[in-house]
């Protein structure tokens, strides 16, 4: 049995389709895309790409579920769950053990406890503004012209930051500006920048109580500078599973059976 | 159609009808103009289709009624925070007339957008919560009508204090703005302050209404007072066991009747007819008792009062609200023969006085004799004495294993809060006490 979950979100969209047998389940495919202006038509897209790249027809999929910010607008979906739901049970598949889940994606970030059985217990979600998000940390790549690739290795040979003071993106962009037009550091300024939202989330996770283990997913989980910045605030290690951004799908997908 | 049921005691169509009215002309004059021909026998009869029930119906003419009379011109009216024992109003013969209950009326009307622009222009700031701030806008507008007296109170809320005190340096009646100061504790000693706080301030408005203190009127307003809290006590224990509500009911309407109106028959007729209506509910689901399946929800403080999906959404997944905190008889029976000390306990006996722990044990106990399954609190933005306890509450409530949501937004202005991300939120919370039972 074939079942698939889309995650629609702000930034990005994402397929997995599952092979669900007996116990077993296996992922056939998966498709990361950008989610571009239209919700339902990038839906759309990652669906066929991903039944394209597992050589599957629609028909073959007996379930779709939908997460994410444009999960109810999705007309092909059979139901849809929250990414809340989604994302843990997702990450209980890479890690079965976790118990605190730290989200980052594009234009939002949520903390997520789980019970011993994987459970979602609490969560928290960042409010409706893009501190603390990918968004930030694009906007400052913008502002600094550094391309976020490069962001993990300044983070990692620099020594010192330079401390910014403001969580507001728009106030930390012109902060930035104002930094560089002073001469300072652009490696420290990043350095500065990665334990800013760094410290958005650590507030969050210290709301909601800090469990081990930990699992960091989402797109700003690809970049290890924030990954590394976390774990060593939170002084725990952060696993980080080998594909973080399809933990909403392939959550959406196994809820589908 | 489906018939709503009460909207800040203003049925949808009637809503409908002001709504477009008064948006086109916001001004006193012409709200006078239609508060005058609504509630009239005629206007009355045409509109009598869109009253859910008795109930809803009695409710409808008394909002109308008071509105009306605080329009009127021909009472003193007295705007009153919304803490306050308002049976004292009543008995001064005042029309009263709730500021922030209105406020939410602004919401529902649709013309917030307006006030909160015309109170950030009078330097009102946006930290300030919007029930306060649109009501302000409203004052500066002249779309409320105008103060003789002003009365507040510092408890739990201490917003109306200084927003009423600007109110009255408006209308230049700095003489007629009155503070009750609520001390903590609900002992002798904070009996007695309260009391003779009380009794003052209905002395001096006595005698500038030129009137002498009627204190057969005191007694007889307590009695109903009374009479209210009996029927209001009855109907709740109707709601610990009932899971079908009337459609369209939502308990979280009901601030005019259970604050504005205490110590009026309005108020008496008001509960008792739904007293009666939930009893025959109860009996139906007690004839079939299948529809035990929804799980029960406890709302803690306000709801948004704009258009929203989160009711439909709680809805569409089986979930009802088995209670609000908004609703919780906190007072006991009131001595008719001392009614000033009466108030001042009442006033003093609410859980958002004193300590925190009133509170919670009120929420405690409303979650034991309400089968609640989860709790959502309602975290209005700028609401400083309700957000403020929220992380006690919901360690509280997690040790009784009681789920709690914070559900951040504004009351009245849409554009301070996402609709997107409160449904996630709440979706997501039920997926949790959904799962928590399979
Ligand atoms: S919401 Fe809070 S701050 Fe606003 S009027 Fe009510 S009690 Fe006061």
């Amino acid at each position: 049995m074939f079942t698939c979950g889309i995650d629609v979100g702000s930034v990005s969209a994402e397929a997995v389709i599952l092979d669900k047998n007996n116990d077993k389940k296996k992922i056939c495919a998966y498709i990361i895309a950008p989610t571009g202006g239209d919700s339902k038509e990038a839906a759309l897209s990652v669906f066929n790409s991903a039944l394209k790249k597992a050589g599957l027809q629609q028909q073959q999929i007996e379930s779709v579920v939908a997460t994410g910010y444009g999960r109810q607008n999705i007309p092909f979906a059979n139901k849809n769950i929250t990414e809340i739901t989604c994302h843990a049970r997702g990450v209980v598949d890479f890690f079965p053990q976790t118990r605190t889940v730290i989200d980052i994606g594009g234009q939002d970030s949520k903390v997520i406890k789980l019970d011993a059985g994987g459970n979602p217990l609490d969560f928290l979600m960042n409010d409706k503004c893009a501190a603390g998000t990918g968004r930030f940390l694009e906007v400052m790549s913008k502002a600094l012209d550094i391309n976020l690739e490069n962001f993990s290795e300044i983070f990692k040979k620099t020594k010192d930051k330079v401390d910014i003071s403001s969580t507001c993106t728009v106030f930390a962009e012109s902060e930035i500006v104002s930094l560089i037009g002073h001469g300072a550091d652009k490696n420290k300024i990043i350095k500065g920048l990665v334990y800013s939202i760094t410290n958005r989330i650590i507030s969050m996770v210290e709301r909601i109580g800090l469990e081990e283990p930990v699992c960091m997913t989402g797109g700003v989980a690809k970049n290890m500078a924030v990954v590394e910045a976390l774990s060593e605030k939170l002084e725990v290690k952060i696993y980080v599973p080998s594909e973080p951004q399809i933990t909403g799908a392939l959550g959406a997908a196994i809820l589908a059976g | 159609m489906s018939r709503a049921y009460l909207n800040m005691g203003i049925s949808e169509k009637i809503k409908d009808d002001l709504k477009n009215k008064i948006q086109r002309n916001l001004d006193r004059a012409y709200i006078t103009r239609v508060l005058k021909i609504l509630g009239t026998r005629p206007i009355l009869s045409a509109y009598g289709s869109t009253f859910a029930s008795e109930s809803d119906k009695i409710l409808n003419i008394a909002s109308i009624k008071s509105l009306k009379n605080a329009y009127s011109g021909r009472y003193p009216v007295a705007y009153g925070s919304l803490f306050l024992p308002y049976e004292m109003i009543h008995a001064l013969g005042l029309a009263p007339f709730l500021p922030e209950v209105m406020a939410g009326f602004t919401g529902g009307l649709g013309i917030t957008d307006k006030t909160l622009k015309e109170a950030a222009s009078k330097w009102y700031t946006p930290d300030l919560c919007t029930f306060h701030r649109s009501a302000a806008g409203a004052v500066e507008l002249e779309i409320f009508p105008k103060p003789n007296f002003l009365l507040c109170a510092n408890l739990a809320c201490d917003a109306a204090q200084k927003t009423f005190y600007i109110d009255a340096v408006k209308y230049n009646i700095k003489d007629n703005y009155y503070l009750l100061e609520v001390p903590f504790t609900k002992d002798k000693t904070g009996i007695e302050y309260l009391a003779n706080q009380i009794q003052n301030i209905c002395e001096d408005i006595a005698k500038k209404t030129g009137k002498k203190l009627d204190m057969d009127k005191f007694s007889k307003t307590i009695s109903l007072s009374n009479q209210f809290r009996h029927w209001a006590i009855k109907l709740n224990s109707i709601r610990k066991k009932l899971y079908n509500y009337p459609e369209n009911f939502n308990g979280l309407n009901f601030i005019l009747p259970f604050h504005g109106l205490a110590g009026t028959e309005d108020a008496v007729k008001v509960y008792r007819s739904m007293y009666f209506e939930f009893k025959k509910l109860l009996e139906v689901q007690d004839a079939a008792p299948k529809n035990k399946s929804k799980k029960r929800l406890l709302w803690l403080h306000l709801k948004p009062y704009y258009k929203n999906r989160i009711f439909n959404v709680l809805e569409e997944n089986n979930y009802i609200l088995g209670f609000e905190e908004i609703n919780y008889v906190y007072w006991p029976e009131l001595d008719t023969a001392r009614p000033f000390e009466s108030l001042a306990v009442k006033m003093l006996s609410h859980p958002l006085n004193g300590s925190i722990d009133n509170r919670i044990c009120a929420i405690q106990n409303m979650v034991k004799d309400y089968n609640i399954d989860g709790a959502i609190l309602f975290s209005h933005w700028g609401c400083r004495h309700s957000n403020g306890g929220a992380r006690i509450i919901k360690d509280s409530l997690n040790k009784s294993g009681v789920p709690l949501l914070i559900l951040d937004g504004d009351c009245l202005n849409k554009n301070n809060s996402s609709e997107g991300q409160m449904l996630t939120r709440l979706q997501g919370f039920i997926e949790i006490i959904n799962s928590s039972y399979k």
